[in-house]
């Protein structure tokens, strides 16, 4: 529904000649709040908590973790577990003593340091509920431009999931993936071969309860532009899905709908979207997150096939040639040389002043995943 | 041209007292006085006065007439061979009159009740109509003596097509007395008995004046000229005194004449865009669907076209406005002091009068401008009797499409057309039905192959009748349809339709009776609604979408009115009404009863009362009172009090920031209580040098209890039990509007300025209920400074120019104050509701029309205009939004117009 209006609109404006221009607002808040980040799973692992503060607008985003907090999950049957906080911020189960099981409900307690404000939280007790299997994971081939006489077609790769409940028990869902990639330098050097990775950032969240089954057919998952080169090479994609209740449910979808559809001329009023975490002493504190209570099942994909028009992002390597002989400043600390001419007169060797053009390692890793050879 | 004046005069009798005549003996010389010295000396004589225009006069001079000792035989030998003739009454006052001499006879006195055909004077040419005021007489003589006030009453119609003109001034500048008359026409005013000059004035028509000897209650009708009569687009002219003598606080009358003047947007006169010019009046940006009246939210305006609901009242979503300029005769905004005959929303209505066909000829207009083409007809079928009107408008804007440059787009496609028929059918004196009807429809279809369409329908029957000349009813029968479908044919599996209809049923009984200083308005106001919240059905057979039909919500709502117009004084009228509004919400149906405990959801649930068909689910009822209290200081300013209550049973559901195209009509029901307006308004109005300027100012205050507003980030379409993401909220608004106008001479100009606050406050238990910690936040349209001034000049008959300039603060909103991370997301989160302002609002707006041709004998007219919208092209921020952009959130301002937005129309007049 709401893309419709984008695009009705997008089309208005282009006809009324509107424009859209960069701005910085200026506020006047600098309050930190408390970020809860949590996931419990029927897997055998362990599970994460992560406690954050925001960050004001406008300043690099990286994460201010909240140390020395007490962070203990409880359930409806009357046990606690404590979790460590391994890394700053991060607090783990142990997953020999707690592993979360289907239909239990579980709730989450945090106690913040003095160094923070002292303050007792506690989650909404949550239901696990079961996840099926996802039924399968396909891509289609999509034309984002026609090849004409001047260009090249382009193509993308459009990603679709389907999942099928016969049991009818899950009926909100939600899906994270993570991508690998492998892509290859254009020159004969050392590291060549290397591997990318990459989490989804986008909210997918779908819920059956107004389908006859509880089925999803072509869920459109995720779409892969040829303005990277996920594509050249060999790519995977590793799908979760998790199973919701309905709170999460909506908590995703009103975060989705005022973080991703923005922009137009009937955008939803935004507002701060309540978390299942609140605080005990001062129940108006604005808590952001959710703690998450969910079954999870995966699935792998991997594309290796020809697409049209990926970009090269190695064009413009080159920067001088050198003869032999001559010795060149600075190499290996701003010149690197990506390619040897030995059959020219006299031999010379290529050089670049981008270091990522002469070792991957810059962008990836030379590590092949483990999983790389499941696919062929 | 040839002008007539057309009079017609009701007990038209005069008995001549030849004696009382022969009681003004003169003596003495008169020879070679002038007329005025003659005319002094005679009013020191006797007590005689004298009735004339002083340049009709200035050449007179008496001779010796021999053997003439009485002041009949001076007068008549005086004026003999002139154009001028006299008029003597038994109390002593000496009319002059120019071209005609004033019919005497010694008719029966009729029955007042009775119609007596119009009695044409011979037609006198054309100075008598500038220069001379016709005489007129009314009542019996017989009666002149007797005690107490009389009143004269009588239909003012426009003399070409016939039609009533509503709105026209009636006043005496001696007694500073006057009235305004209502949408049929008709006028009346409580006067002394004796000689008045009776000024008739109205917007693009020729101002009238007559000399009116008044000796008992009786009728006088009047034709009006409009001022340039084959250009009915090129003048404005002043409603002098009317704002004088309007009851209520915050009425404003656009008529089409001065709305035509005004810049286009794109090509197209625009009704709303028009309304938006009143200070109080403000929209949340362009290409905003419908407006805001002092502190109102969209829905709470009345929109009545043909007296029905439009429930949709723009194209394009908000470039257009869905009604055709052409069927416009004139558009009353209530913006305070709504009559209470009106009812049902609180913040304002806006009656859209439509014009009637021509009763003398075939006529017609037809333009053409980038966008869209439209084409009006008119003309009796049979003549004086019965007539029709008929418009059509659609827009070819798919071309525009596939110039752009963007393969997703060029297949895309968007139209709208609309159509208006109206047959007026006069069966006899006393009765007179018509019939109107208006279709308009919107498509879009996007290369997603997603369709969205929405249709507004609307029929209306009406039937005037007149018991007599001064009790008349109007009974009218309406329907009106709004629906909208969204359908998908994108993913087979899941290909829906989805659709949305309201459709409404009204009976009105209205009477309107004069009686003596009262002017007595009630009836009857029945609607049934039947809304169909949301289905959302499989569009084709691979589709798995389960059929999902929201179930149909049906009410009535009744409403028993009165109220009085009665004039206390010459110098205070009140204005007293009341409105007894009833709503009643039928099953069958479903009602889910939440714990109390928490907040309401799904898991909050309890228990579910079900109600059988036609069983009441919930009642509402209240008095909503309406009072008014007109004092004229003197014959120049007044002053003005008013109170409204208002009531509304039907509510928009919008979580969006103006009115969008997906939001539905919901009726009150268990849970959602009518929304309850209170205003207090005062006005003063002043006209200044010589009536030329007309200046107000207008203070009011208002309360809104009831008010809907909805839980962050919900989506209310397809929502079963949309209780549980309602937030109740109350409303308060307060402002102050300035107005300064020009509006007389080549030259005219206004400036409205308001100073205007909206602020709404949360009224929840639940922390999800509570928005901003439950204190005070401005409204999405609190606009503090609004300031809007037009400029016209009127070079010729054939050039003019117009221009408005609107600046205003820059409306509330939302900002993301500070980003986190949720695994690898990074997400905003937002601060207090409307904390902050996006960048004023500032536009200028030109126009400039040509009329080919002014000769009436050619057979088509042409015009063009030239328009310039926003000519300073300033980037108006609409909306500022954030975007994630890798690890950094970016902010955008989006400006609907980004640039000067020229346009031309060519239309003629057939």
């Amino acid at each position: 529904m709401k893309n419709i209006q984008q695009i009705i609109l997008f089309s208005f404006l282009l006809l009324l000649n509107s424009c859209i221009v960069q701005f910085i607002p200026e506020t006047d808040e600098d309050k930190e709040l408390l970020v809860v980040e949590g996931l419990i799973t029927d897997q055998p692992e362990a599970y994460t908590v992560k406690l954050s503060k925001s960050l004001p607008l406008g300043r690099k985003n990286v994460a201010k973790p909240l140390k020395g907090c007490i962070v203990k999950i409880s359930d409806d049957m009357g046990n606690t577990y404590s979790l460590k906080e391994t890394v700053a911020g991060t607090y783990v189960t142990d997953p020999a003593k707690f592993q979360g099981t289907i239909g239990r409900w579980y709730t989450l307690h945090i106690n913040t340091n003095t160094s923070y404000n002292n303050l007792n939280y506690e989650s909404f007790p949550m239901e696990l509920k079961p996840v099926p299997k996802i039924d399968s994971i396909y891509y289609e081939k999509k034309i984002i431009r026609e090849k004409d006489e001047i260009s090249q077609a382009l193509e993308g790769c459009q990603v679709y999931l389907n999942t099928y409940d016969p049991e009818n028990n899950c009926s909100f869902y939600r899906w994270e993936y993570s991508e690998t990639w492998e892509f290859r330098l254009p020159y004969d050097v050392t590291n060549r071969v290397c591997w990318l990775s990459n989490n989804s950032d986008r909210i997918n969240v779908k819920n059956t309860s107004v389908f006859e089954e509880d089925r999803i057919n072509r869920y459109p998952l995720n779409f892969i532009s040829n303005t990277t080169d996920r594509l050249r090479v060999k790519y995977s994609m590793l799908v979760n899905q998790y199973s919701l209740n309905e709170d999460e449910y909506l908590y995703w979808e009103k975060l989705q709908n005022i973080a991703e559809q923005v922009g137009g001329l009937y955008d939803i009023t935004p507002a701060a979207i309540p978390s299942n975490v609140w605080c005990l002493e001062d129940p108006n504190e604005k808590v952001l997150g959710y703690f998450s209570v969910s079954a999870r099942s995966s699935k792998r994909i991997f594309i290796k096939d020809y697409f049209q028009g990926i970009i090269n992002l190695y064009n413009e390597c080159i920067s001088d040639t050198i003869p032999g002989g001559v010795p060149i400043p600075n190499l290996g600390i701003s010149v690197w040389v990506i390619e040897y001419i030995n059959d020219a007169m006299p031999p010379s060797r290529v050089v670049t002043e981008n270091r990522g053009c002469a070792d991957c390692t810059v962008r990836g890793t030379n590590k092949e995943p483990v999983f790389w050879k499941e696919g062929k | 041209m040839k002008l007539k004046i057309h009079i017609l005069i009701l007990l038209l009798t005069l008995t001549c007292n030849l004696e009382a005549q022969e009681k003004y003996q003169i003596s003495g010389d008169y020879k070679d006085l002038s007329f005025k010295e003659f005319v002094t000396r005679t009013e020191s004589f006797f007590a005689v006065n004298f009735f004339y225009k002083d340049e009709w006069v200035n050449d007179l001079k008496l001779s010796d007439y021999p053997g003439c000792m009485t002041l009949t035989c001076v007068m008549e030998n005086l004026l003999r061979g002139t154009s001028l003739y006299y008029y003597i009454d038994d109390s002593g006052n000496i009319v002059i009159t120019r071209n005609y001499a004033v019919k005497i006879s010694n008719a029966p006195i009729e029955k007042e009740n009775n119609f007596i055909p119009p009695t044409d004077y011979p037609d006198s040419g054309e100075n008598q109509q500038m220069t001379g005021n016709a005489f007129v007489e009314v009542g019996n003589p017989a009666e002149r003596y007797r005690p107490g006030k009389v009143i004269i009453s009588g239909y003012i119609t426009n003399r070409d097509t016939k039609e009533p003109v509503a709105g026209v001034t009636v006043f005496i500048q001696k007694l500073s007395t006057g009235t305004i008359s209502n949408e049929y026409g008709f006028y009346t005013l409580t006067l002394p008995r004796g000689i008045h000059l009776l000024q008739f004035s109205f917007i693009g028509m020729r101002e009238k004046k007559f000399n009116l000897n008044l000796n008992g209650t009786g009728e006088m009708n009047v034709e009006m000229n409009s001022m340039l009569i084959p250009l009915k687009e090129t003048i404005v002219s002043a409603q002098k005194n009317m704002t004088l003598q309007r009851f209520e606080v915050g009425a404003e009358k656009i008529n089409i004449t001065s709305f035509r003047l005004l810049p286009t947007s794109m090509g197209e006169s625009d009704i709303i865009k028009s309304v938006l010019l009143i200070p109080g009046v403000q929209s949340v940006g362009e290409g905003s669907a419908g407006f805001n009246v002092r502190g109102g939210s969209a829905d709470q305006n009345l929109i009545l076209l043909y007296g029905a609901p439009v429930y949709n009242s723009s194209h394009f979503f908000g470039f257009f406005s869905a009604v055709n300029s052409d069927i416009i005769k004139d558009v009353t905004l209530y913006k305070g002091g709504i009559p209470s005959r009106y009812g049902g929303r609180i913040s304002s209505v806006l009656d859209i009068t439509s014009k009637e066909g021509n009763r003398k000829e075939f006529a017609g207009n037809a333009g053409i401008s980038p966008i869209t083409t439209h084409l009006m007809v008119e003309g009796p079928l049979i003549k004086d009797t019965l007539t029709y009107l008929l418009t059509a408008r659609t827009t070819y804007s798919n071309w525009i499409f596939s110039l752009i440059e963007n393969a997703s787009l060029q297949r895309s496609r968007a139209s709208f057309y609309d159509f208006n028929g109206k047959i007026t059918y006069d069966l006899n004196k006393n009765n007179k039905i018509d019939f109107s009807s208006y279709y308009s429809h919107d498509a879009f279809r996007f290369n997603s192959d997603t369709v969205y369409s929405y249709d507004n329908n609307i029929f209306v029957l009406k039937w005037r009748h007149f018991f007599n000349s001064r009790f008349f009813s109007v009974l009218s029968i309406n329907n009106s349809l709004y629906n909208y479908d969204i359908s998908s044919q994108d993913v087979a599996t899941e290909a829906f339709v989805l659709s949305h209809k309201i459709n409404s049923t009204g009976l009105k009984a209205d009477f309107n009776w004069f009686q003596g200083r009262n002017e007595i308005n009630f009836g009857v106001d029945l609607n049934k609604y039947t809304v169909m919240p949301g289905s959302y059905l499989p569009a084709s057979d691979s589709s798995l979408v389960i059929p999902h039909i929201i179930e149909k919500e049906r009410a009535w709502e009744g409403a028993l009115y009165i109220d009085d117009k009665f004039i206390l004084t010459n110098f205070m009228s009140i204005n007293v009404g009341i409105r007894m509004s009833t709503f009643y919400s039928l099953g069958p149906g479903s009602v889910m009863i939440y714990d109390p405990e928490y907040s309401k959801s799904r898991s909050t649930i309890i228990d579910t009362l079900n109600f059988k068909s036609g069983e009441v689910s919930s009642r509402y009822a209240g008095p909503e009172l309406r009072m008014s209290l007109n004092f004229r200081v003197n014959d120049k300013s007044s002053f003005k009090i008013n109170y409204n209550r208002t009531r509304q049973y039907l509510h928009l559901l919008s979580n969006s920031t103006s009115i969008s195209p997906t939001d539905t009509w919901k009726l009150s029901d268990y849970y959602l209580k009518p929304q309850v307006g209170d205003q207090f308004a005062i006005g003063f109005y002043k006209m200044l040098f010589k009536n030329s300027f007309e200046t107000s100012v207008e203070l009011y205050y208002k309360e809104i209890k009831n008010m809907v507003d909805f839980k962050g980030g919900t989506k209310l379409i397809m929502d079963e039990n949309i209780e549980k993401d309602i937030v109740n909220v109350k409303g308060k608004a307060y402002g102050l509007e300035l107005i300064f106008k020009k509006t007389e001479g080549k030259i005219r100009y206004s400036v409205g300025y308001t100073y205007a606050r909206t602020f709404i406050k949360s009224i929840g238990n639940f922390s999800e209920e509570i928005i901003n910690s439950g204190k005070w936040f401005p409204a999405n349209f609190d606009k503090p400074n609004d300031l809007v001034v037009t400029f016209n000049y009127l070079f010729s008959r054939r050039f003019s120019f117009s221009s408005n300039y609107t600046w205003s603060t820059g409306r509330p909103i939302t900002y993301p104050v500070a980003t986190y991370h949720i695994s690898d997301k990074i997400l905003v989160h937002y601060s207090d509701r409307n904390k902050y302002r996006i960048p004023d609002y500032s536009r200028l707006d030109l126009s400039f029309k040509v009329s080919g041709n002014l000769r009436s004998r050619r057979i088509a007219h042409p015009n063009w205009t030239f328009s310039v919208y926003n000519l300073l092209g300033r980037q108006n921020v609409y909306s500022i939004y954030f975007k994630k952009e890798g690890e950094l959130v970016k902010g955008y301002k989006l400006s609907v117009f980004g640039k000067a937005i020229p346009s031309v129309t060519f239309s003629f007049d057939f």
